[in-house]
């Protein structure tokens, strides 16, 4: 009985703790870089980055449901790419994913933010790594760093292609370095900070990983930024891309569907990887992607656009019967209104009964990589490049171009275009690199978002987009812990 | 033992209330609200007034403006001559057409901050021809496509197919053989009468304008057989005659008697697959709607392949 006063003090310790005001008023910005710990041998530092993947890796939802932010990495990055191009939709109308394809994403998007988060949380692990990289051993410390920051140009590469200006955050800081922290910087300077970081992974990397950041994997993705910067360096991207082709390490999979099953084939250059049954270690992805037989949390995500299914038709070859499939009665019409993706089936899956699909035992534990980059997208950035945005005749190009065509089945003489032009490129990589996060970015780089997404919002009477909708919001949270600093997007 | 337990009973409450009051006291600095306008804070994020514009696809004097102004409400824009709107993303119609335009927008908060941004606006006359796609251009489809509906006192088959067609694929690479053609004999000939044929399709061009002519370029090739392969000369030379037709026609016997846009003759002799490509510039008509025609006058086997309309861009 005595016991209760101790009891009764603790009780209220407790509650004067609960209402520490420091962390419940004062959340960290997401763009903080606060150190919490630092490394002091070579195992620490390689543990950081391979922190840093986890970052990317991103926290399935199956396994952690809070519905905020809670870096979801690249798992929910579908919704801020596929579903603003024309290529996909969310089956439903409710919630905040089905806000993406309709062009209606507000500041206060809970997936937009934790992308946005997602991306701060790998440049912050990535900056953590450098500031402690000197207490690795003196012959890895070139490496490491190069690994660090060729993560750091990739969360760059993808905020500034969805958000535009963004704060530039290179070292560690405190949480009181506002200005630094949430001052929006100019585009073309995000995009040197991103060249000069790729850089160092293409001179100081090798092609030893697939799943972490290769030579080979900084080579490829500096040509895309090369292909996007607001001064193009097509001569760069060319160049870039011939030396992977010329590596000698990468060729294409003879058959399509094994570049997806065939984990870290010859195709992947880079890839995340994820592990079947683990929820640590899992991807939700797979299972959203399902709808006919709903394995996900909602009624289905990335639900393929007719118009997409079209291209497929017309230009897939043997890629339409492994990137799309229908069920019921959508699989008797000619065209189908709501097919589902299947570059992504989880283990254990049956489709061969259109009817009565199956997902394995654990489809929400998925196990399928997220492919960054493969070869074929290289190769089609060989012919982008050469093109310079016009149409071209170019022998090489149009080799490189017919490469990722005839393995889709097509002939190499009688399909062989005499000139190439941009309709038929973008076309191409349309149909070869469906579902994979590029449609979007690949609108916007090949200047016609506006042309081609303004008339499929006005076909699908998505009255809300307009040429500002090419930009997301930049995350209410993060406008409001910077006391005015951070800007807005045109709204 | 009595005395005890009141005192212990006290403490329990004593501790309690003192708690409890803590407790209470401990949050109120945190959740307190403000009164209105005490303590209000200074609104630093400014409006900044800013826009983009694109002509309209289908009239290029009208202008579809794009607000990029950030941190705003309210917008006023000025476009000369006292034109204003109210609207976020208004197109205006620049009634003087080509030229350049100062054009002001004037962003604000709902503080009555406000930001003005004057940028030139330029109407630039960029037209671009309606591109014309050829039905069975290539005649791999045999005669589909070129048939006229009906024909008085005529025969609406337009020609005889043909294998004899030009080495060149549609898309104008080599197909290192022959390609399937069209043909006309001495038979099928204008003079052959209610036997003639004649070839037909009808396109839709941009239409020319008071202040725009329109320019197209019809490509074909054709072949006419060498007196070595056959002999014999119509009257005039062997040749073909390519027709662009002021209109639409389904009688092919009034699409013969009007008056056309234009008529080329061509009468190379080179030999059978022996294709000369070669063009033919004409003017669209007011309403755009006009066809192409085919026809021969001759005594020895000739071909037509590869058919193609382009519109002629003018800078």
């Amino acid at each position: 009985m005595k016991y209760i006063k101790f009891l009764i003090f603790a009780v209220t310790g407790a509650m004067f703790v609960s209402c520490d005001t420091e962390e419940f008023l004062n959340p960290l910005p997401d763009s903080a870089i606060v150190t919490n710990s630092f490394f002091k041998s070579d195992e620490d530092v390689l543990a950081g980055i391979i922190g840093m993947y986890d970052a990317v890796q991103g926290v399935n939802e199956n396994t952690e449901s809070s519905s905020i932010r809670y870096n979801r990495g690249v798992q929910l990055e579908y919704l801020l790419t596929e579903h603003r191009s024309d290529n996909t939709r969310s089956k439903t109308l409710e919630g905040s994913r089905a806000d993406f394809h309709r062009y209606i994403v507000e500041p206060d998007n809970v997936q937009s933010e934790d992308y946005y988060q997602s991306m701060y949380e790998i440049i912050f692990r990535a900056n953590n790594v450098l500031e402690y990289v000197s207490n690795a051993s003196a012959s890895n410390i070139k490496k490491y760093s190069a690994e660090a920051k060729f993560l750091r140009g990739y969360a760059y590469f993808n905020l500034v292609r969805l958000y535009g200006a963004v704060p530039l955050v290179t070292r560690v800081v405190n949480s009181d370095e506002k200005e630094l922290l949430f001052t929006r910087i100019e585009e073309a300077k995000i995009y040197e900070q991103i060249v000069a970081d790729l850089q160092e992974g293409v001179t100081y990397l090798d092609n030893a990983h697939k799943s972490r950041a290769s030579k080979a994997a900084a080579q490829g993705l500096l040509a895309k930024v090369y292909l996007t910067q607001p001064t193009r360096n097509y001569a760069g991207a060319k160049q870039l891309c011939e030396d992977i082709i010329n590596s000698g390490k990468f060729s294409l999979e003879s058959d399509f569907k094994d570049v997806f099953y065939n984990e870290l084939n010859d195709e992947i250059i880079f890839a995340i990887q994820y592990l079947s049954g683990n929820p640590d270690e899992s991807q939700g992805f797979s299972s959203e992607f399902t709808s006919y037989s709903r394995q996900g949390r909602q009624d289905g995500l990335n639900i393929v656009n007719p118009n997409l299914a079209e291209d497929f038709i017309a230009n897939g070859g043997n890629r339409t019967a492994v990137s799309y499939a229908a069920f019921g009665e959508d699989a008797e019409l000619s065209i189908p209104e709501n097919a589902e993706v299947i570059k992504f089936l989880p283990d254990g899956y049956d489709i061969s009964d259109t009817n009565l699909p199956t997902y394995g035992g654990g489809p929400s534990n998925a196990g399928n990589d997220w492919i960054i980059l493969r070869y074929s997208d290289v190769l089609l950035m060989h012919a982008e490049a050469i093109m310079e945005g016009n149409t071209t005749n170019s022998i090489d190009a149009i080799n490189s171009f017919m490469e990722v065509r005839v393995r889709a089945g097509f002939d190499p003489i009688a399909d062989r275009p005499s000139v190439l032009t941009v309709n038929e490129l973008l076309l191409e990589r349309r149909v070869e690199l469906a579902f994979e996060n590029h449609r979007f970015f690949d609108l916007v780089r090949l200047g016609v978002a506006h042309d081609v997404l303004g008339a499929h919002a006005t076909l699908k009477g998505y009255t809300s987009y307009n040429i500002r909708r090419l930009l997301l919001p930049i995350p209410s949270r993060e406008i409001n812990l910077s006391d005015g600093i951070l800007t807005q997007n045109p709204q | 033992m009595k005395y005890q337990f009141n005192f212990f009973k006290n403490t329990i409450k004593t501790v309690l209330c003192a708690s409890i009051l803590v407790v209470s006291v401990s949050c109120e600095d945190a959740f307190e609200f403000d009164l209105p306008e005490a303590g209000s804070i200074e609104d630093k994020t400014l409006p900044t007034a800013n826009f983009g514009y694109i002509p309209n696809a289908l009239d290029f004097k009208t202008v579809e403006f794009n607000n990029l102004s950030t941190e705003s409400t309210k917008y006023l824009w000025d476009f000369g001559e006292g034109n204003t709107s109210t609207e976020k993303d208004p197109s205006y119609h620049f009634a003087a057409g080509e030229g350049t335009y100062p054009v002001t927008l004037t962003a604000s908060d709902n503080n009555n901050a406000s930001h003005t941004v004057t940028l030139d606006v330029e109407v630039v006359d960029k037209f671009v021809p309606i591109p014309v796609t050829i039905a069975n251009g290539d005649f791999n489809s045999g005669t589909a496509d070129w048939k006229f509906t009906e024909f008085t006192g005529g025969n609406v088959n337009p020609f005889n197919s043909s294998g004899d067609g030009s080495f060149t694929k549609y898309d104008g690479t080599d197909n290192g053989a022959k390609t399937k053609g069209a043909k006309w004999t001495k038979d099928t000939s204008v003079s052959a009468g209610a036997n003639a044929r004649y070839a037909y399709q009808a396109i839709l061009v941009s239409p020319t304008l008071v202040d725009r002519i329109v320019k197209y370029k019809l490509e074909y090739e054709y072949a006419i057989k060498t007196p070595a392969e056959q002999a014999g000369v119509a009257e005039g030379g062997n040749r073909i005659f390519s027709t662009i037709l002021d209109g639409h026609y389904t009688d092919g016997a009034l699409a013969v008697a009007s008056t056309p846009i234009s008529t080329k003759t061509v009468s190379e002799a080179k030999g059978k697959t022996s294709h000369t490509k070669v063009t033919q510039t004409f003017t669209a008509n007011a309403s755009g709607e006009v066809a192409i025609m085919f026809s021969a006058e001759t005594a020895v086997d000739v071909y037509i392949d590869n058919v193609k309309v382009y519109g002629i861009v003018e800078d």
